[in-house]
């Protein structure tokens, strides 16, 4: 975990490179989106003109958006494999497919990337999950247990796996190649260097791409950084062509003009209008992508490497807070569904709960997943989460009655359950809520379960504290 | 040091520009206005002569008065540093809040359906009726504790009552006086949103309690004056008025301990503490007993460290002379 204080700073440096001063980027040449970058390696002699290349990043965002859309729709395990582990067939594309208001120039993941998630998901333990898996294994286990149950929904475990997976591929493969890879160990000196191609025959150079496919697993638009939060949310919505339609070709691409997984989530954050995480990060992204271009092709400098280095934490530092602040939102989610739940809520709301478990497990679990040990803090917001929500042992909906939960998996492979008391577990939501602002310092705070009292507190004021009657 | 002299500046301005404010210059006006409208019924004056005794420079210009002041700028000062430090109703609240999840006795939402003007009503009630009887307590024990009587004297040794006199409060009374407000605050907000959840409200008139928008609308600022406004005797048994309270800063001894309330009269009247107003001149302040408390501003805020340390050691025989007050 970054600490506090290093996000403050990295959120200082991430408001140095924030649109508010576009004039000084301006003046340095910046560019104004990711891309085209000139090709700058020595020894290339082709025609290629734009150095930019991270077809294969969009291939995966797009083999995920597919995979959860698979899962939603009661998709076999062949079928979910062959999202995740590639196949190299036709590949449809099943989200976001062309309709009349957003059309999009891809209907094949093959076509942009034959790719896969699985190889590049998260080898480490997962020990906030039953089985103590590695997270390539977790995911494994879950497209089989989803291929198993009506449309990935398990209502006696409380598990809805069109999230679980989802949050989790977006943290276990996208943050954590970005964060504990492409801008960690790829960014060393004597690492993928600036003055060699990436690999033989390649027309960019070796941190050109690595920079280049961490944006990738961003996932944001290449031009989302000249966008308002909301213009960038509704691209992800598929609901503003004209936003996304950068050239203006009456197509959107989806290499570079869609937003994707936590870009997203960072610019519904965002619209609150308290935080300004897209921007932030994307810009980094953009400026760290200039000082490449800027070494001409040369082996980075010290100072260069430093520089480039400062906007990777700053990235890193902000990508974070978005998981965090996704953690905070669905822990509000939560404890307000099992409020509903306990005074007598139905099916929906029921189903509506174990959506909102899902996806705040999802994104719990994948805060372990960079190059950041949390140590004690992740044992403690495995903790409060635990492996399962309350659920309810003679009518799953009915959480009050024999009020139980999952707490591990025996030798055959089946989920066991142990007592569990909602008003505790509701509980344990505010507290989550307490860590994420506490050690995460998020600002956002979607749901805030406390924040009733904050209000109250205010109007009361301490206005007559130290008066004397 | 320009930010935290501009820190304070703000500070003191939005004492008298706050609603929230017992000194904002609303309440000040109404109170000018109840005041003068009062003595010219009651003591048959005319306007410019009811001004004239309002604003009688005897008063305002007094000793007492001008230490009033300077304890205001000090505390300001004192509690800019201070604030910061003592514990938040939000953190009161928030611990109370959590603490309730593990009971049965209030389950959490039980009250969430109701109607939202019941559940608001409520909580302005609630929270009105606890703070009002929190501050007789607090206030009670500051006279009935010699210890904090110690503090307390800091308030009572003024002998002109001007509204500035509300904030002439030793610091560690100021201490007190946020924690009751940090504990009142913090327990009604958790117990109502746990019962009541988002329906909890406070009904309000510009961004104040309703209650307490009424109770400064009709002149609390009298209470520290020289204004000896009377409510009807059967009035008085609900309402502490502000004659009520200044014969609680009366140095006549048959008037010591009596009407510690501040809206209500009903908590003296349970603990046998209520005090109707009389027609008696009353002069305000510690007797002649203390008078060295007064000696000078630095002499307020020291010696009731001094009297405490020797009330802790037993040595009270070398208390500062006259610095000792049967209550």
């Amino acid at each position: 975990m970054i600490s506090n204080k290093n996000i403050t700073a990295c959120l200082m440096l991430g408001l140095l490179a924030s649109p508010a001063l576009a004039d000084n980027h301006a003046t340095n040449n910046a560019a104004a989106s990711y891309g085209p970058f000139p090709v700058t390696l020595k020894s290339y002699s082709g025609e290629q003109t734009d150095s930019v290349s991270y077809s294969g990043q969009i291939g995966r965002q797009l083999l995920h958006t597919s995979l959860k859309k698979a899962i939603a729709t009661n998709a076999g395990i062949d079928t979910l494999r062959r999202y995740f582990n590639g196949d190299d067939g036709t590949l449809p594309i099943l989200d976001p497919v062309s309709s009349a208001k957003f059309r999009v120039d891809h209907n094949d993941v093959n076509a942009i990337s034959r790719t896969n998630l699985s190889d590049k998901a998260y080898r480490g333990s997962i020990a906030g999950w039953p089985g103590n898996l590695s997270g390539r294994q977790m995911l494994e286990q879950m497209l089989t247990r989803a291929a198993a149950v009506p449309n990935g929904y398990d209502a006696k475990h409380g598990y809805d796996y069109v999230q679980l997976v989802s949050k989790f591929t977006m943290g276990g493969v996208f943050y954590h190649q970005a964060c504990d890879n492409y801008l960690d160990e790829k960014l060393e000196a004597g690492n993928k260097p600036n003055n060699k191609p990436y690999r033989d025959g390649a027309y960019y150079t070796g941190k050109e791409h690595s920079w280049d496919e961490a944006f990738g697993y961003w996932g944001a638009a290449a031009h989302g950084a000249s966008l308002t939060a909301q213009q960038n949310y509704a691209i992800a919505k598929k609901k503003d062509m004209v936003s996304a339609d950068a050239n203006a070709d009456g197509m959107v691409n989806l290499k570079s003009e869609m937003n994707y997984a936590h870009a997203y989530y960072a610019a519904s954050f965002d619209r609150g209008g308290n935080t300004n995480y897209y921007s932030i990060i994307t810009r980094a992204f953009i400026d760290g992508r200039q000082i490449i271009a800027d070494a001409n092709g040369e082996a980075l400098s010290d100072t260069q490497r430093n520089a480039l280095m400062g906007k990777a934490r700053v990235i890193c530092a902000n990508w974070e807070r978005v998981i965090a602040e996704a953690v905070f939102k669905y822990a509000g989610s939560v404890y307000a569904d099992l409020a509903k739940l306990k005074s007598g809520g139905d099916e929906n709301t029921y189903r509506a709960y174990v959506k909102h478990w899902g996806e705040l497990k999802g994104f719990a679990l994948s805060l372990h997943t960079s190059s950041q040990n949390l140590g004690e803090l992740g044992r403690r917001i495995d903790g409060l989460i635990k492996f399962g929500p309350v659920v309810g042992g003679v009518v799953s909906a009915d959480i009050t009655q024999n009020s139980r939960r999952v707490s591990g998996v025996d030798a055959a492979g089946t989920f066991t359950f142990q007592d569990a008391s909602v008003d505790e577990y509701m509980l344990y939501m505010l507290r989550l809520q307490q860590v994420m602002e506490d050690e995460f310092g998020v600002v956002a705070k979607d749901n805030d379960r406390l924040a009733d009292i904050a209000n109250l507190a205010e109007k009361l004021g301490s206005a007559e504290g130290v008066e004397n009657d | 040091m320009p930010e935290f002299l501009d820190l304070i500046f703000t500070d003191v301005s939005a004492q008298f520009l706050s609603p929230g404010k017992r000194l904002f210059v609303g309440y000040l006006a109404c109170a000018l206005f109840i005041g003068v409208l009062f003595v010219c019924v009651a003591k048959r004056q005319s306007v410019t002569g009811a001004l004239a005794m309002v604003f009688s420079p005897a008063i305002w210009l007094s000793r007492s008065s001008l230490f009033d002041l300077a304890c205001f700028l000090i505390n300001r000062l004192l509690f800019a540093v201070l604030r910061p430090l003592l514990i938040t109703q939000i953190a009161v609240a928030t611990f109370i809040y959590q603490a309730l999840h593990m009971q049965a006795l209030l389950p959490i939402g039980a009250l969430q359906h109701v109607d939202y003007w019941l559940a608001a009503t409520s909580f302005t009630l609630f929270y009105f009726l606890l703070d009002d009887f929190s501050r007789f307590g607090v206030h009670y024990l500051m006279h009935r504790i010699p210890a904090l009587w110690e503090f307390h004297k800091f308030h009572h040794s003024a002998e002109t009552l001007t509204p500035l006199t509300v904030t002439r409060a030793h610091p560690v009374e100021g201490v007190i006086f946020i924690l009751r407000t940090a504990s009142i605050q913090g327990i009604t907000i958790a117990l109502f949103v746990c019962l009541f959840g988002d329906k909890v409200d406070l009904l309000t008139i510009y961004g104040v309690s309703i209650f307490i928008f009424i109770f400064h609308g009709l002149g609390s600022n009298l209470r520290h004056s020289h204004i000896a406004l009377r409510y009807p005797a059967a009035l008085e048994r609900i309402f502490i008025s502000p004659a009520q309270h200044q014969l609680h800063h009366s140095r006549n001894p048959r008037h010591f301990d009596r009407n510690f309330g501040v809206v209500l009269a009903i908590w003296d009247r349970l603990l046998g503490s209520f005090h109707p107003s009389t027609h008696e001149e009353i002069s305000f302040g510690l007797g002649p007993a203390d008078a060295g408390y007064t000696k000078s501003v630095w002499s307020m805020y020291w010696l009731p460290f001094v009297a405490l340390f020797r009330r802790l050691t037993g040595n009270r025989s070398r208390a500062p002379k006259n610095f000792e007050r049967l209550r």
